[in-house]
């Protein structure tokens, strides 16, 4: 079965971009314009969703706020979530990591990269 | 275009330049990683922002050809002057394009076809013929934060070298900071039982102990940072490195490399101390923050403090007649801060001439090649501030200049090498500032300009007559004649554009001047000087017949009085005179614009430069000096355009502000 991955950024662009990306290595998509968008999608359809994969900056509900509402809510707090962004303070990367994050892939990235911390973010959790 | 568009349009113009600027540094330094990391995010973030505001093309452009320089910061492609070329061209276009203020026009995909198609083609061959080297040794060279690092980093959980585990990936990318060299230690069964990793790179320690926060549960990290230099320079090091095949790592005498070029490196520094003391003023201004403000709103402001400097002027003349202690200590201090004010608010306006200052590296790049000359780009003072919109005026005219120099100054490789000098021509550009001027010096190391040649030139086109006897500074004023300065410009080259009596031109119309310096054989050197501000002027009040004039400062020469009589002769208006044992054609403005009743019994002669000659100007009395607000004065007056522009006076009357080049030709015709 197909892995289906929540691609949240607020840029239609960039999400757009990532969901084509996703859909060609074989992956479902599904897409949020923000955190708050991204976390009903995600509670309407928990059993779908592999993996959540989000920007930190975004209006409104950032990455983190996202991150936390998920880990908080133990209906959708096993999926895993992965922040892809060109943000890369190590204070925030660790107390994300703190507060249950499972990768941090720093845009630009490689695509080998980008892909092994998917996949080993989806099988580990 | 919505604003979010013309927004970024801004942004994407700033980044292009900051492009350029990384672009052109790479060139010089091919194996830099700090100028490619710059070039790299600097085309990530453009590609971005197109993308997302809709430009799609350009999106697609840049993405190309940030694939490219990816590729290039792996060390599958090898930075060429054909890459940067091409990539110049591509935002050279995209440029033009985003200067477009039309959507459509900008997002037409035949207008970037050409330079996608290249960029496409360049990355075919790359793949074509790459063979992806991962144990590369690049250069870095980055005087700050530049340090060396050992990593031994121990997986827990077992994997291969070649498995799909993200930290397999992230070693590669901790190798990709920087001059690197990964030692991979296997066990007995095959899988990994550390890397260790050797590493110079501006990255600091925290960030590079960031990228394992993710994987510190499979994996154990030593950092130890090793000195503060790229220890890569050592050759001992890297030789010992390549030949230490399956032996494992001797710390002992890494030591010992660490030590070598720890004492080499610390020598060096003491060199580079005198040259940072100096850059501390324009480090400052780099970690000034920013904030972007409309033009309008700097506009209004200083419309406003133009007005307030006037009724500061006004209270100051009646306060004078009003005597009073009181009023008079307040108007004082008043006056204090309205100069303050003022010259804040000039520089709120004003921006480095750095911005001019890229334009002319990509211009003199471009030039010599397509010339065939070898010529280095030096700038000095990049981070003197100018006014915005002098710096747009200036671009053309400065443009002209250095392509002049690098045409007719330049000599080719051969002939510099026949002359004995370098093969390598240099071109520079200077700014500083000196009391309220900005000044500009371009010079170049070329053959200098020939005064034979510009003589017998002026003298075939009648612009002077063989037995005139010039000084050597009147010589070289006379390349910005109309008559000789269009038509010396043959070559395609220095062609195009304007001619040196445009740059004059230009350079009279912001009340600056331009001097010219040549020795033959040496070089030659124009030297402009520019008003600071636009409105501001310092200028001398004069009188005649109740009515006052402002004559600009920066073209006087010397002020002489002489009797009324002496030019009140024959009933002519410009004769000359003898002043100060010269002969001086003079223009009596009282005679000029006035009617002579009542003349005064000496008149005052003002000296001024006028395209390269002495003139001089009568007026009835000088009253002094003074700094204005010039005020222009609408179209009506358009066409005595011998007045620049009129300004208040403290006592709320008027005074005309002369345009003594305009004047003298006014009265030529």
């Amino acid at each position: 079965m197909k892995k289906t991955i929540l691609v949240v950024d607020d840029f239609a662009s960039i999400r757009d971009f990532v969901c084509d990306t996703l859909q060609r290595k074989g992956y479902q998509t599904l897409s949020a314009a923000n955190g708050n968008e991204a976390f009903k999608v995600l509670v309407e359809k928990a059993t779908e969703v592999n993996l959540v994969l989000t920007d930190y900056n975004m209006p409104d509900c950032t990455g983190f706020e996202l991150l936390k509402k998920i880990k908080e809510n133990p209906d959708v707090k096993k999926v895993p979530v992965v922040f892809l962004t060109t943000e890369s303070n190590p204070e925030k990367m660790r107390s994300a990591k703190e507060a249950g994050l499972s990768a941090w892939i720093k845009k630009p990235y490689r695509s080998e990269t980008f892909f092994a911390q998917i996949e080993n973010a989806i099988d580990n959790g | 275009m919505d604003s979010n568009q013309k927004r970024f349009v801004e942004d994407a113009l700033d980044l292009l330049n900051e492009l350029d600027e990384g672009l052109m540094q790479l060139e010089m330094n091919p194996l830099a990683t700090a100028p490619l990391e710059q070039v790299f995010r600097t085309m990530h973030t453009i590609k971005g922002g197109a993308n997302m505001f809709g430009f799609e093309s350009i999106g697609q452009l840049a993405h190309q050809l940030e694939t490219l320089y990816d590729l290039a910061r792996q060390s599958q492609l090898q930075i060429s002057d054909a890459l940067i070329s091409l990539t110049l061209h591509a935002f050279d276009k995209v440029r033009d394009l985003l200067k477009e203020k039309d959507v459509a026009k900008i997002n037409d995909p035949e207008a970037l076809k050409d330079h996608l198609k290249a960029a496409a083609n360049f990355l075919k061959e790359v793949e074509a013929g790459s063979s992806s080297d991962l144990t590369k040794t690049s250069i870095t060279i980055h005087k700050d934060e530049l340090a060396t690092f050992y990593l031994q980093i121990s997986p827990s959980i077992n994997i291969t070298e070649d498995g799909n585990h993200p930290l397999v990936f992230i070693v590669q990318d901790i190798a990709g900071l920087g001059t690197s060299k990964v030692i991979l230690t296997k066990k007995h069964s095959g899988e990994v039982l550390h890397w260790e990793v050797f590493i110079t790179t501006t990255t600091p320690q925290s960030e590079l102990e960031s990228y394992f926060i993710f994987v510190e549960n499979e994996c154990a990290v030593k950092y130890k940072r090793l000195l503060a230099c790229d220890l890569f320079e050592q050759p001992q090091f890297v030789e010992y490195l390549n030949t230490l095949g399956a032996q494992s790592l001797d710390m002992a005498k890494i030591e010992g490399f660490v030590a070598l070029r720890k004492e080499a490196c610390d020598q060096q520094k003491d060199e580079d101390n005198d040259e940072s003391a100096n850059n501390a003023s324009g480090k400052r201004t780099a970690h000034d923050s920013y904030i972007k403000v409309s033009k309008r709103k700097v506009d209004d402001l200083l419309n406003w403090i133009s007005e307030l400097i006037i009724l500061q002027a006004q209270l100051t003349t009646t306060a004078s007649s009003i005597q009073s202690a009181a009023l008079a200590d307040v108007t004082e201090q008043l006056e204090m801060i309205t100069a303050r004010l003022r010259d804040t608010s000039l520089e709120i306006g004003l921006v480095p001439v750095e911005t001019l200052v890229t334009k002319f590296k990509r211009l003199v790049r471009d030039l010599s090649k397509q010339l065939d000359k070898k010529v280095n780009f030096i700038s000095e003072g990049s981070e003197t501030e100018m006014d915005k919109d002098v710096i747009e005026m200036m671009t053309d005219p400065i443009i002209h200049i250095v392509r002049n120099a690098i045409d007719h100054g330049i000599e080719t490789p051969a002939e510099r090498r026949a002359a004995g000098k370098s093969e390598h021509g240099t071109v520079k550009l200077k700014a500083f500032n000196s009391s309220s001027y900005i000044n500009i010096v371009i010079s170049d190391d070329g053959k200098g300009i020939s005064k034979e040649n510009v003589l017998r030139k002026a003298i075939e086109r009648e612009l002077i007559s063989a037995g005139d006897n010039l000084s050597d500074e009147e010589i070289f004023d006379l390349i910005f004649h109309p008559g000789l300065s269009t038509a010396s410009q043959v070559s395609d080259v220095s062609g195009r554009g304007v001619g040196m009596d445009v740059v004059k031109q230009k350079i009279n119309d912001l009340r600056g001047n331009v001097s010219v310096k040549s020795m033959s054989g040496k070089g030659t050197a124009i030297h402009i000087k520019l008003p600071l501000s636009r409105s501001i002027i310092e200028g001398l009040l004069v009188n005649v017949a109740d009515t006052r004039y402002v004559v600009p400062l920066n073209v006087i020469e010397r002020i002489d009085r002489i009797p009324y009589a002496d030019i009140n002769r024959e009933n002519k208006v410009c004769k000359t005179v003898v002043v100060n044992e010269e002969p001086l054609t003079v223009l009596s403005l009282r005679q000029q614009f006035h009617d002579e009743v009542n003349p005064p019994k000496t008149t005052d002669i003002i000296s001024v430069l006028v395209n390269g000659v002495k003139k001089g100007i009568a007026v009835d009395k000088i009253e002094g000096k003074m700094q204005t607000v010039m005020k222009p004065l609408g179209d009506t007056y358009k066409q005595q355009d011998f007045i620049s522009g009129s300004t208040i006076l403290g006592n709320g009357n008027l005074a005309l502000v002369l345009d003594p080049a305009r004047l003298f030709s006014l009265t030529q015709q």
